[in-house]
């Protein structure tokens, strides 16, 4: 979809101003340094609703006032924003606003920071002649375990429940009532719980709305700001800290339209008070007997050296949660230092480096933003609102102001299906097969096909995890063949790594097959995830680096982890949290959190971001980079870094495409590395040639079991892993592990919702509680991976993958 | 130091105001039918009223009539079965139930007596003849005139309203969603009688008898 | 002696008139063939334009020009009837629907073949429960005769309509709040522009329009613009029905042209105050007019007229009050209505209605100053012009006119001088039907 913009030039109070046509006129006025007061105008929440009445100005030509906010300019309009009629019309809807707001800003979180009480001593009357009681309610009550609400403070501006209408669209907040008795709620007064509700605590303008891990602790005139980046989840969500005495109180988001829209889901948002838990790790820990004893820095340095020097090439490693600079050291170490290879930082593996290299062409590769303008957006074996929370907001949006149809080809029902216009499912683990039938038309892909056929901007967001399946990428780079992504400027795809900075991490070298700037290795492809896990058990290998990684937990196949993880010889773990694998190391280095972490991530749509060091590191805390360098050193391997932009400028000089990166350069915003020249360097895939779509291939919902057995699908949930549970306010969604199951099956199996039962696979077996799901499809049912008990990770190992459901004993 | 991820941070939180307690109760999301289990004749209609419009949610305000039709207010209940066939959220709703007057969001009786108090029955006696109506219902006063009482036995709720748009019948009052006027203050307890004993309401009252003032041709037609 | 005149009223009592073969038989639906079969829908159009018809809704609005705007071409556009009549003192739509579905009907479906609109919906308010169904009634009928549905007498032209109940909201009235409410939401007024009959309902272009001017539509298909601007003045043509109401002896509906002196309709029609009792003030078009004095009884009953005055003709329905009635409690009645019926989008109207009544309840209980009386007129001001609809100026025009005009009487009841609050006793009015 192409947009047309105009340059013009009005007249704001004698000065001329020059802005685009149809920009709204408060926002031309502020670009000219002319500010007209606003309480309901927010257009990250879409179209102006004029309710206020805050930002009534003269416009030469229309007799009476109008709204700032909702009047787009055009060339040659004459407006006053000073006149006495706008000041009495401004005081006047001061003065009512004020009627029923209480006057109790000394006690109220917003206090210092709230536009009401800034727009009232700029703009208002002074004074009020309101003498008549004010409405009461009773405040604050909990809207959710997370947000109070003082509904006697609401002055119906509407942002809280246009949020929950049209931008998380989840309509549980909602006016009730009418007229001066309106107020905001829920359905029966539940609770408002929903993945980005915390975002109408930033929304609101009053004290109406505070999140309760703020509520009375400090004052804007005790605390700094400091704008970082959040690493819980691939979104990379753009935050500024709230920092008082050196800790983090507050998680607010800092607008990057590239990046985020300027939202933040609950995770990032309540994710900081684990920061401080009990949980750190804050020194270094060397086992003794079952337990662990605080080391020294050099001890466990050399303890670590040591073991790993022993190890040698028979060392691997696992990286997780890591910047760019900790990947590409941890990297080295295998690959310099010990002479390895064996290295991975996808929990079930993944696209080989040939497939990588074209998945990385600048060509086929769309931004986030390229989904705002889209024709047709597809969503390809992910469900964002579990991997990537924000882009279920941008699809929305999309789909909201753009008029861009949806299509949703998953196995699993996904959060987007209800403003989809195709919906196709498949079974697990029948990605590719689902992709060929939208190649061809056929079976089940035949509508979403439909869709592609006549659009032109194409944007196809899918998970990298379907790489886990044989020959999705091929398919995957087939369709984007087919559909031509490489010559539309805003079509592509983006791919949603399983972890925050895998794409980061891919490009540094964690790969078995690639070395940084997904070079040669030299000698041939190392080991993946699931292959070290196999040497591991089969004593192949001597040596794990788990760095910020957690197998046991994360990685398909927890007991064949247990078995690897009794096995293994020796085991350096680098963490922030005590995590069941790192209870399980020989030594144990502390990890920085994003909030004290100094160093590069890479968003999925390959953009370059800072972390930035904003709160005190607990304890004796160093930073990853010093630690793996120094370890490198022990080993043999000096490798010059002293310093964080030292780390950085070694990653620049290893990774080709990065050449010449300088934290000045990415800067607040980040920069994609797509759009340098130096992305000219990335190195050249073989074989391009594309999988002709026509090749016979299973269906995507192949005929169910003849014995009735179910096939088992299973994702990573928001909510299933330590954020929720080392963070006391999130701690209520912690997930219990359960059973999708279509209500067809369950009627069959006799089981009924919320009832127990024991969902076993050749030995294995987890407890879950049934929950029935009208869009699921008969056949197939879900498990969540990474649950504390009953891990669907248990049950995924080896081709087979038909689970027998029995009721649980003692149900 | 604790490496398990199970046992409980200490954090500088005020107890106070600690959060992360489990609700009790469970967020309202768009309820699947086989949650709701809904009365299969209320799910025809409801899906009768949606095939009407060519947007779903303009059936809304007649399927909460629906919902009132059947269950006498709009329960719940109701309103969570109906949104699970409209597959739209409770919430959504109930903020367009509590937005219009005619639909009850709490119990209303299975009788409804709206009498006028606005500015044309008001001149004319409208505020006496709810008065009347309270006193015969035996309701309070003092909920009647702020969106209206319920009778003791729970049958019937009389309600001051807003100008029913027959300032011709003044006072005037809408009985079951029938018009009778003008009335005088005696007749109320007649019709509170005539609804507790299921018989006609005020037979030579109802709106639908009255002649035009004119009358058939007009005033000063016929001798012209 | 004044007489009606009656066109949308003419027949109203013949029995059956709500059946389609009664209405036929009185030659019903020879507009709509006439429009359908003899007609291009533009020179239908033009009829509409060329007869002055003004929008009976209280906008006053040229109803063939309105139609005029929505854009020509293939987007789905759509017809509105507002039958929500729901401000205080209005009562004729619901004696036209009651009375004459069918007329409604037929002028429905003719303007939408004018407007070239494929869907038509009335509005028409919840406590209207008798006349919405008499209305479904007669639109089934009129499916039945294919005068609705698809390819009406063989044109390849479909028109559906659809009998949408309200639920109780005043602000309903008001055209974009209309729109909300069809649309499954909450009545609030939407901001203009843009207009509804550039992107109105589902965002497609919308013709508006009241009961009464839709009524009006078949006759002036039938007899002509010029015929119809026989009736009434240059600015307003065509008749009226007045609904007149408060301390008269006839209250009721009327049929007359437009203006014809107030003082007839009041004294002819109405027969005047009630024994003993002198007209004090009135609502000349509804409870959102400001109010006149006996002094501008002998003003002619017209749209330009009643705009003179200071006040408005607006839906055409008259509220006398005599020398029983307390104009400061008067006052307080008015304002209690917009306060309760306010959607509270806009602070202006929600926050205004709400202190406005505050003071005015201590005005009538003693307990307000002079500068009270100030500060009431200064609230009206700061509402007025500064809200999204005009609903806050509805209630702003009349309290600050009787302010203005009464400001006395404000004085006498807040020194607790003791003020009948209305007349002695409804017994006093004529019984019903006893004129006949
Ligand atoms: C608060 C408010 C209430 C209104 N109520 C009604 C109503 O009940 N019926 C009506 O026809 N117009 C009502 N109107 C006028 C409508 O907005 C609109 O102008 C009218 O329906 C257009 O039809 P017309 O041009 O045929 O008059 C109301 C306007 C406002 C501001
Ligand atoms: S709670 Fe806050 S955001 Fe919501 S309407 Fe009230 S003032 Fe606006
Ligand atoms: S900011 Fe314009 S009306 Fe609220």
């Amino acid at each position: 979809m192409k947009r047309e913009t105009r340059e013009i030039t009005l007249v704001i109070d004698g000065r001329e101003i020059a802005a685009t046509e149809g920009a709204m006129l408060v926002d031309a006025a502020r670009h000219g340094d002319v500010e007209i007061p606003v309480f309901c105008y927010e257009p990250k929440l879409g179209q102006p609703v004029g309710a206020c009445r805050m930002c009534l100005v003269e416009i030469e030509g229309i007799p009476k006032l109008q709204t700032a906010c909702s009047t787009p300019v055009r060339d040659g309009m004459v407006v006053y924003t000073q006149t006495d009629q706008v000041k009495e019309a401004q005081n006047a809807v001061v003065e009512f606003l004020l009627v029923n707001h209480p006057l109790d800003c000394p006690v109220c979180d917003k206090g210092g920071e709230c536009p009401l009480q800034d727009i009232s001593i700029g703009w208002g009357p002074g004074n009020s002649r309101f003498i008549e009681g004010k409405r009461h309610f009773e405040k604050p009550l909990p809207l959710s375990p997370l947000v109070a609400i003082d509904r006697e403070r609401c002055i119906m501006c509407y942002r809280c429940v246009r949020f929950s209408q049209e931008i998380s669209e989840d309509a549980q907040l909602q006016l009730l009532e009418r007229g001066d008795r309106t107020y905001v709620g829920t359905f029966d007064e539940r609770p408002y719980i929903a993945p980005f509700h915390g975002n109408i605590t930033e929304l609101c303008p009053v004290g109406a709305l505070t999140s309760y891990t703020y509520r009375f602790r400090a004052r804007p005139w005790d605390i700094e700001q400091a704008g970082s980046v959040c690493t819980l989840c691939p979104s990379q969500c753009n935050v500024r800290f709230t920092i008082r005495d050196e800790k983090v109180k507050r998680v607010l988001a800092r607008d990057n339209p590239e990046v985020d829209d300027g939202w933040l889901c609950d995770r990032g948002r309540y994710g900081f008070e684990m920061f401080g838990a009990d949980e750190r790790i804050t020194a270094p820990m060397i086992r003794e007997g079952d337990g662990f004893r605080v080391a020294s820095w050099p001890e466990a340095i050399e303890r670590a050296a040591s073991g790993l020097r022993t190890a040698g090439s028979e060392t691997a490693a696992l990286v997780g949660d890591a910047s760019n600079e900790e990947g590409y050291l941890v990297q080295r170490i295998i690959r310099e230092a010990l002479g390895g290879g064996d290295i991975d930082s996808r929990p079930g593996g993944g696209a080989d480096r040939n497939l990588n290299m074209r998945l990385s062409d600048p060509a086929i590769s769309a931004r986030v933003a390229d989904i705002d303008t889209a024709d047709v957006v597809l969503v390809l074996g992910v469900d964002p609102i579990h991997s990537a929370p924000i882009l279920d907001l941008r699809v929305r949006k999309a789909v909201r102001r753009s008029g861009t149809l949806l299509a949703i080809a998953t196995d699993r029902p996904s959060a987007l299906d209800g403003g989809a216009t195709a919906v196709a499912r498949s079974h697990p683990r029948h990605t590719a097969a689902m992709i060929e039938e939208i190649r061809n038309g056929t079976g089940d892909g035949a509508e979403i096909a439909a869709l592609l056929e006549d659009a032109e901007d194409i944007v196809v967001i899918w998970g990298e995890r379907v790489a886990r399946e044989g020959r999705a990428v091929e398919s995957l780079l087939g369709l984007a063949a087919d559909l031509k992504l490489s010559e539309g400027e805003r079509s592509g795809l983006i791919g949603v790594p399983e972890l925050a900075n895998g794409r980061g991490l891919r490009e540094v070298g964690c790969l078995p097959d690639a070395a940084p700037g997904l070079g040669e290795t030299g000698k041939g492809p190392g080991r993946d995830t699931g292959a070290i896990r196999e040497a591991l058990i089969a004593d192949q290998l001597k040596a794990l680096i788990l760095f910020g990684s957690d197998p046991l937990r994360d990685a398909p196949d927890s007991s064949g982890w247990e078995e690897a993880l009794t096995q293994v010889g020796f085991t350096v773990a680098f963490s922030m949290f005590g995590d069941a694998s790192t209870a399980r190391a020989d030594v144990v280095f502390p990890l920085e959190t994003f909030a004290e972490k100094e160093g590069t991530v890479t968003h999925m749509e390959g953009r370059l971001q800072r972390v930035r060091p904003s709160a005190k590191r607990p304890g004796d805390v160093r930073p990853g980079w010093q630690i793996l360098a120094e370890i490198s050193a022990s080993l043999g391997d000096e490798t010059g870094i002293s310093s964080a932009p030292d780390a950085l400028l070694a990653v620049a000089d290893s990774v080709s495409f990065y050449a010449g990166l300088t934290a000045e350069e990415i800067g607040g915003r980040g920069i994609r590395w797509q759009d340098r020249t130096a992305a000219e360097s990335l190195p050249a895939s073989t074989g391009v040639g594309v999988t002709d779509g026509h090749s016979e291939h299973p269906k995507s919902t192949p005929a169910p079991d003849p014995g009735g057995a179910l096939r088992l699908g299973t994702f990573r949930d928001l909510w299933a892993n330590e954020v929720t549970e080392l963070n006391p306010a999130l701690r209520f969604l912690t997930q219990q592990q359960r059973l999708e199951i279509a209500p067809v099956d369950a009627e069959r199996l006799g089981i009924s919702q919320g009832e127990e039962v024991e969902v076993g696979q050749n030995g294995n077996s987890v407890k879950a509680r049934v929950v029935l799901r009208e869009r699921q499809l008969p056949g197939v049912v879900f498990l969540i991976e990474g649950t504390l008990e009953g891990n669907a990770n248990e049950l995924v190992h080896g081709p087979a993958r038909t689970v027998e459901i029995r009721k649980a004993e003692g149900h | 130091m604790s490496l398990d991820p199970l046992d409980t941070p200490g954090l500088p939180v005020d107890p106070a105001l600690t959060i992360g307690r489990v609700p009790d109760r469970t967020p309202e999301e768009i309820p699947e039918l086989h949650e709701v289990n809904c009365p299969p004749e209320l799910r025809e209609r409801v899906e009768e009223l949606i095939s009407r419009y060519p947007d779903k949610h303009s059936a809304s305000i007649p399927a909460l009539w629906a919902i009132q039709r059947r269950y006498g207010w709009c329960t719940p209940e109701g309103i969570r079965q109906v949104a699970a066939v409209m597959k739209v959220t409770p919430a959504y709703l109930e903020s367009v139930a509590s937005f219009y007057d005619l639909l009850r969001t709490e119990p209303a009786g299975t009788h409804q007596v709206l009498v006028c108090t606005n500015i044309s029955c008001w001149m004319r006696g409208g505020d006496e003849l709810l008065g009347a109506f309270v006193e015969a219902a035996g309701c309070s006063a003092e909920e009647a005139g702020h969106g209206g009482a319920l009778s003791d036995d729970g049958e019937i709720l009389i309600s001051g309203f807003e100008c029913l748009g027959a300032c011709d019948l003044a006072p005037m009052a809408s009985i079951d969603e029938r018009y009778f006027g003008p009335l005088e203050t005696a007749e109320a307890a007649e019709a509170i009688k005539q609804l507790r004993t299921g018989r006609e309401v005020l037979p030579d009252r109802p709106l639908f008898k009255r002649p035009l003032p004119g009358g058939a041709k007009g005033v000063g037609v016929d001798d012209q | 002696m004044i007489s009606e005149t009656r066109v949308l009223l003419a027949n109203a009592q013949e029995p059956g008139l709500n059946t389609i073969d009664i209405y036929k038989r009185l030659g019903g639906y020879e507009s709509l063939e006439k429009a359908y079969l003899h007609m291009e829908p533009h020179d239908v159009l033009t009829e509409l334009e060329d007869s002055g018809l003004r929008g009976r809704g209280g906008a006053g609005f040229s109803m063939g020009k309105k139609a005029s705007f929505l854009p020509r071409g293939e987007m789905a556009k759509y017809l509105c009837c507002n039958a929500d009549e729901s401000e205080p003192g209005a009562f004729k739509d619901r004696e036209l629907m009651q009375r004459n579905p069918h007329q409604l009907i037929e002028g429905i479906a003719i303007a939408a073949l004018a407007a070239d609109a494929g869907h038509a919906f009335v509005f028409i308010r919840g406590e209207y429960d008798l006349q919405a169904g008499i209305l479904e009634a007669a639109v089934a009928e009129a499916y039945e005769a294919g005068y609705l549905g698809r390819d009406i007498l063989g044109t390849h032209r479909d028109l559906e309509l659809v009998v949408h109940r309200g639920a109780g909201a005043y602000i309903c009235g008001e055209e974009t709040a209309l729109l909300d409410a069809l649309e499954g939401k909450r009545g609030n007024p939407r901001l203009k522009p843009p207009f509804p009959a550039i992107q109105g309902l589902y965002g497609g272009p919308t013709l508006i329009n009241n009961v009464e001017t839709l009524s009006n539509v078949p006759h002036i298909v039938r007899h002509g613009a010029d015929w119809f601007k026989g009736f009434g003045t240059e600015q307003s043509p065509g008749t009226k029905v007045v609904s007149i109401s408060g301390c008269v002896r006839r209250p009721g509906n009327y049929e007359v042209e437009l203006g014809v002196p107030l003082r007839d309709l009041i004294f002819g029609l109405a027969g005047g105050p009630l024994e003993g009792r002198e007209i004090k003030a009135f609502y000349p078009g509804g409870s959102s007019s400001p109010v006149l004095t006996p002094a501008e009884l002998d003003l002619p009953y017209s749209f330009e007229a009643m705009a003179e005055a200071g006040s408005m003709l607006g839906s055409g329905s008259v509220i006398v009050a005599d020398d029983s009635v307390s104009i400061p409690h008067m006052a307080l009645r008015t304002a209690r209505f917009y306060h309760h019926e306010s959607c509270g989008k806009c602070s202006p109207c929600r926050e205004g209605t709400n202190w406005t009544v505050k003071m005015l309840e201590r005005v009538v209980g003693g307990e307000a100053t002079p500068m009270d009386l100030d500060i009431i007129s200064s609230v009206q001001t700061n509402i007025i012009g500064n809200c999204l609809c005009v609903l806050g100026d509805s209630m702003a025009m009349p309290v600050s006119s009787m302010v203005r005009k009464f400001r006395d009487e404000f004085e006498a009841v807040m020194s607790g001088a003791d003020v009948v609050t209305r007349t002695a006793d409804a017994a006093e009015a004529d019984p019903a039907g006893s004129l006949l």
